[in-house]
């Protein structure tokens, strides 16, 4: 293991404080599932290693889940089991609920928090396409200043967003789905259990007077970064949910996953199986409300 | 690197220690503490050879830093048993033939009795969901199912 200092943060102005100083030379650790990995595979000396490493787990202010009118406001502490768990969350964001309880077995998912799946970056992370499917947001901190961002937008590449060194993550925030909205998620792994997605989709719906109002398309593990893909929700918007849409739209994910990320080895497996996978999500969460013809 | 404090239970067992920061709970409790129960396999957190309760959870003992674990209860399969018999699950564990080599028994137990605690008559998928991180190579995962459902009765019926 490498050598650093910890640092245990008693609130999050020291937190923040501490960053301010020495954020560039520091990594942050929460449920630490990602990062010791990580670290016990960084060699001494090498460019990425710390010289701090700042424990936020014990950060009160940022755990629990709240809601604030039409709001639902997630702490980055809060951990997939929670959230797998939470009454709220499973009342307005079903599929956030079932993503974060597909997340590797019992053991991770005890340890490991959503925000960290969020910085982690990772293409194949679970919670963040149903977050994207619920046009989530992220509110970043430092000493000095707080922003506000879409999440889709804050994904670089992989492995990477555009969090400064100086600043935490210190809130997800989404509004709830009414009382009407269908959603969904699917996961494609190698097993059922203590798997990592090869792909995976998270679909919101809307129906109003029969007809799709809102649509949200979000794969994971599909395209570099993560996000909705609009020309496939443009195929059903406006229209009725019928068996041949349905069909259209996973066909325009699997074009847009080739647009985005070229033609790779997987290819010729991932092209079809995205577009079954996106008809599924879909059909599954229409139920009976898919329209004949 | 400044060594730091840790106060900690381990086994019901209360310590003060000062530890180097970069070690883990799995280090602290196998070399500190020679309690060898828990054991490294992958230590990637993908075997859960090392799981260890963490306050009543199950957790891998290779990802956790030790110096995260300050005021915290741990379990190991050292405080599992009584000073003369084996807890319940160790047992249904021997009678049902749910252990072979053995490396990975540790962290299995302590999965069951996690599930247990919380949900003392699980069916048979919620078992097989709460062990899903622990990976055996030798026996097979149907004697430990096994195990673990017997365990649970008995332990239920005990508190009648």
């Amino acid at each position: 293991m490498l050598d650093f200092d910890l640092i245990r943060a008693g609130t999050l102005t020291e937190a923040l404080e501490f960053l301010q100083k020495n954020g560039s030379s520091t990594r942050v650790i929460a449920g630490g599932t990602d990062l010791l990995v990580e670290l016990r595979s960084l060699s001494e000396g090498s460019p990425e290693a710390p010289d701090y490493v700042l424990d936020i787990s014990p950060l009160e202010e940022l755990k629990g889940i709240r809601e604030k009118k039409d709001l639902l406001l997630i702490g980055p502490l809060v951990t997939h089991r929670e959230i797998a768990a939470s009454g709220p969350v499973g009342r307005y964001a079903p599929l956030l609920a079932r993503a974060c309880s597909t997340v590797g077995a019992v053991q991770h998912r005890v340890a490991g928090t959503i925000g960290g799946n969020i910085i982690n970056a990772s293409p194949a992370a679970d919670s963040v396409p149903a977050l994207i499917a619920l046009d989530a947001e992220v509110i970043f901190r430092s000493a000095r200043k707080k922003r506000k961002k879409a999440l889709k937008d804050i994904f670089v590449k992989p492995y990477l967003t555009d969090i400064r060194p100086d600043e935490l993550l210190t809130e997800i925030r989404f509004k709830k789905l009414s009382e009407g909205a269908r959603s969904g998620f699917i996961k494609l792994a190698r097993r059922n259990a203590l798997a990592i997605s090869r792909m995976n989709i998270a679909v919101v719906i809307i129906l109003g007077k029969g007809v799709v109002k809102d649509i949200r398309i979000s794969p994971g593990s599909t395209t570099p970064l993560p996000d909705r893909i609009t020309v496939a929700e443009k195929v059903m918007t406006g229209k009725k949910p019928t068996a041949e849409l349905i069909r259209k739209a996973g066909a325009k994910v699997a074009e847009e996953m080739i647009a985005r990320s070229g033609v790779r080895w997987s290819t010729p497996y991932k092209e079809p199986v995205i577009a079954a996978m996106v008809s599924r999500a879909l059909r599954e969460a229409l139920g009976d409300e898919l329209a004949s013809g | 690197m400044k060594k730091i404090s840790l106060n900690i239970s381990v086994n019901g067992e209360k310590h003060r220690l000062k530890i180097d920061p970069n070690l883990r709970l799995l280090d602290l409790l196998r070399d500190e503490l020679r309690l060898t129960g828990a054991k490294e396999g992958c230590g990637i957190g993908e075997c859960g050879a090392c799981t260890v309760l963490l306050d009543g959870a199950a957790v891998n003992s290779c990802l956790v830093l030790a110096g995260q674990c300050e005021g915290k209860k741990v379990l190991t399969i050292e405080g599992l048993k009584g000073a003369e018999t084996l807890h319940p699950l160790q047992r249904a564990f021997v009678e049902e033939g749910a252990v072979q080599c053995g490396f990975c028994t540790p962290g299995m137990i302590l999965s069951a009795k996690a599930l247990i605690d919380e949900n003392p008559r699980p069916g048979e998928e919620e078992i097989k969901e709460a062990i899903s991180g622990n990976l055996c190579r030798c026996t097979g995962y149907r004697q430990i199912v096994e195990a673990i459902k017997e365990a649970a009765l008995r332990l239920a019926d005990s508190e009648k």
